[in-house]
């Protein structure tokens, strides 16, 4: 009854595409990417600056490295905290976004890209004169009189997560406002209907059904902050170190190729690994709200 | 004529590849490539440098560059066959790493009619110094009253939470390093006093900055009152407002020879030789010793005036006298080391 559904797909099939389509991206990537990093991965394994002796010694000097290690550290825990910070600060503006009119909606997708159409050094900058001794910060506490004398912000751990979190912040609110908009609303009305509270509907039904978002913004907030080398270098100054600034002393005033190299795919394999984190955590809630 | 799909497509990656980088086919012709520094450098060079070489050279095609010498010894290290560069500008420390990494031709000193003409510690065979650069102490006049005199007086507890420095990744911050030792009876192969005396430093550290570029943004802020810093960097500031002053303190002002030289395999070698001569001109050092650029010569016949005989020295002779040079050589050796230290040790 049906000719074209028992013939296979017809020549012109709409729904086919060849691979061939992703051939000459493909080729951009072996060329510009791939390439340089597998000659970055036998770089790495020399153990003398010039890269003429083979050896695994670059990585032992940073693997039983304590300092090494604490910079790899502390700056897989900045990216948390930042990552945390924007998280906070993202969802309500994303869940925000899906419960008011039009106009506003327009209005909170330029306050939310405003900050990608600025650079990033312009934006940076602009958080040094938020946060130095006579800032915006620091001139309404002692106006207000609730500090004595200007606090200091610039070139703290503490400056450094809130420039990088407004910094990054389009990353983590854009793919939870897609998310959230994949929700279908009626859902919360059968939710509440069924006799559950606002809380309890947040946490059983909204946030498992937007967690695909959470952890696509989650990731993509991370890795940048962890590479943000302007942001690091100009909010967190020259005496916090963390890898990017570490890997540019490095290969750059040292001239130590092989250890840069070493350095570089050491954290190239600790962001993969809290990536699979949170590729599996995301996992993890799916097949979790799949059980109930 | 075969003309099927595939050949088209290669005519056209290569023409588009042609296109995106010209430098493919043309490698011979390109322009001459000058990679000064940033900032203050790159615009004077731009004003001043340039058009001389130009105009002697019928108005042959130059490229500035701007990048740091790390970065520069980086890019042509990468390609020493076929060097992105034609001439380098250094500080004295990667100067020697880029001899070191046979990265430059010998300049040559028989052909060159400046050359005998500069001050002897200019006269650098690998790579004559066209310009110094001065690092002294510079301070915010309006919240500063007494200007400061010496080293010393960075610890002064009247600077408490006021002092920045900069880490050691740059010259002026390895080179105040080794000063500061020398003061405490350390030298360029011992810095050890240096290290303690940074430590004594905390209570008045307000910020160690990543780059001295960053001192002046925090000089703009208020964030710090007094630091080490550039005599020219200082300039631009002033120029633009910032209360700032320089002062030469009475230990001496470190000199660093910024060093000018032929990358090896260069394509546009005579083209390179010109540019330097022209850096070497007395004509050229005049103009850039002059505001709004405020750059110490090198060239003996240059008289010093303005506001650099003022506040550095008023002639070669007394330049030599108030100036402490520094054995970058010996500094090499240890600047890793002390690189990792730094960044072990001081935690503010």
């Amino acid at each position: 009854m049906n000719a074209t559904a028992t013939a296979g797909p017809a020549p012109g099939d709409v729904t086919k595409y060849s691979l061939g389509l992703a051939a000459p991206l493909a080729l951009f990537f072996v060329v510009f990417f791939v390439a340089p990093l597998a000659q970055l991965l036998v770089l790495s394994f020399h153990n003398d600056a010039q890269g003429l002796i083979w050896g695994l010694g670059q990585y032992a000097k940073f693997l039983t490295d304590s300092f090494s290690l604490s910079v790899l550290g502390s700056t897989l825990v900045l990216g948390a905290e930042v990552t945390a910070l924007c998280l906070v600060l993202g969802y309500p503006i994303a869940w925000l976004y899906h419960r008011v009119g039009g106009r506003t909606q327009t209005l909170i997708i330029l306050i939310v890209l405003l900050p990608l159409l600025t650079s990033v050094v312009v934006r940076t900058f602009a958080w040094i004169v938020i946060l130095g001794r006579q800032g915006i910060v620091n001139s309404t506490l002692l106006s207000l009189g609730i500090v004595g004398t200007p606090l200091r912000m610039l070139y703290t751990q503490g400056g450094l997560v809130v420039a990088l979190a407004q910094v990054q912040m389009p990353l983590m609110t854009l793919p939870l406002i897609t998310a959230l908009g994949r929700i279908d609303p009626n859902l919360d009305d059968a939710s509440c209907s069924l006799g559950a509270g606002s809380w309890r509907t947040f946490w059983r039904i909204i946030l498992p059904l937007s967690m695909p978002g959470v952890i696509a913004g989650c990731t993509l907030t991370y890795a940048a902050a962890i590479t943000a080398f302007i942001t690091q270098s100009l909010v967190g100054g020259g005496q916090m170190l963390f890898m990017p600034m570490y890997l540019y002393q490095q290969a750059s005033t040292l001239q130590n190729w092989p250890f840069a190299a070493a350095i570089s795919m050491i954290f190239l394999l600790a962001v993969l690994a809290v990536m699979t984190a949170f590729g599996m955590l995301g996992r993890l809630s799916r097949a979790d709200g799949d059980a109930r | 004529m075969n003309c099927d799909r595939r050949s088209l497509l290669t005519t056209a990656l290569t023409l588009g590849a042609m296109h995106a980088f010209p430098g493919l086919s043309f490698a011979q012709a390109r322009p001459l490539v000058f990679a000064t520094f940033t900032g203050s450098w790159e615009e004077a060079h731009k004003a001043v440098l340039v058009p001389a070489f130009r105009k002697g050279n019928a108005d042959a095609s130059i490229v500035l560059d701007p990048m740091l010498s790390v970065d520069q010894i980086a890019k042509v290290n990468a390609a020493k066959a076929n060097p992105p560069i034609d001439v380098m500008l250094h500080d004295p420390g990667p100067a020697l790493v880029a001899i070191g990494l046979d990265l430059v031709d010998p300049f040559p000193v028989d052909k060159s009619t400046y050359y005998k003409d500069l001050i002897t510690e200019a006269q650098e065979p690998m790579g004559p110094a066209p310009f110094f650069q001065i690092v002294g102490l510079t301070y915010n006049p309006d919240t500063v009253k007494t200007p400061p005199t010496s080293w010393a007086d960075l610890w002064n507890p009247e600077f408490k939470g006021k002092v920045g420095i900069t880490n050691l990744n740059s010259t002026l911050g390895t080179g105040w390093l080794v000063e500061i030792a020398r003061m405490h009876g350390g030298s360029e192969a011992n810095v050890d006093e240096g290290f303690k005396a940074i430590a004594a430093l905390k209570p008045n550290l307000a910020a160690v900055a990543a780059n001295p570029g960053a001192l002046a943004t925090l000089f703009q802020q208020g964030q710090i009152d007094i630091s080490p810093g550039n005599f020219n960097a200082i300039q631009i500031l002033k120029a633009r407002g910032v209360p700032v002053e320089f002062v030469a303190p009475k230990e001496g002002a470190i000199a660093f020879k910024t060093t000018i030289h032929i990358v090896k395999n260069s394509p546009n070698r005579d083209l390179a030789f010109k540019l330097i001569e022209a850096s070497l001109s007395p004509e050229v050092q005049t103009t850039l010793m002059n505001p709004p650029y405020l750059i110490v010569p090198t060239n003996s016949k240059v008289a010093m005036d303005g506001e650099i005989a003022r506040v550095l020295a008023k002639d070669t002779a007394e330049l030599k006298k108030k100036f402490v040079f520094q054995d970058w050589k010996k500094i090499n050796e240890q600047r890793s080391a002390w690189i990792e230290k730094f960044n072990r040790d001081i935690k503010i």
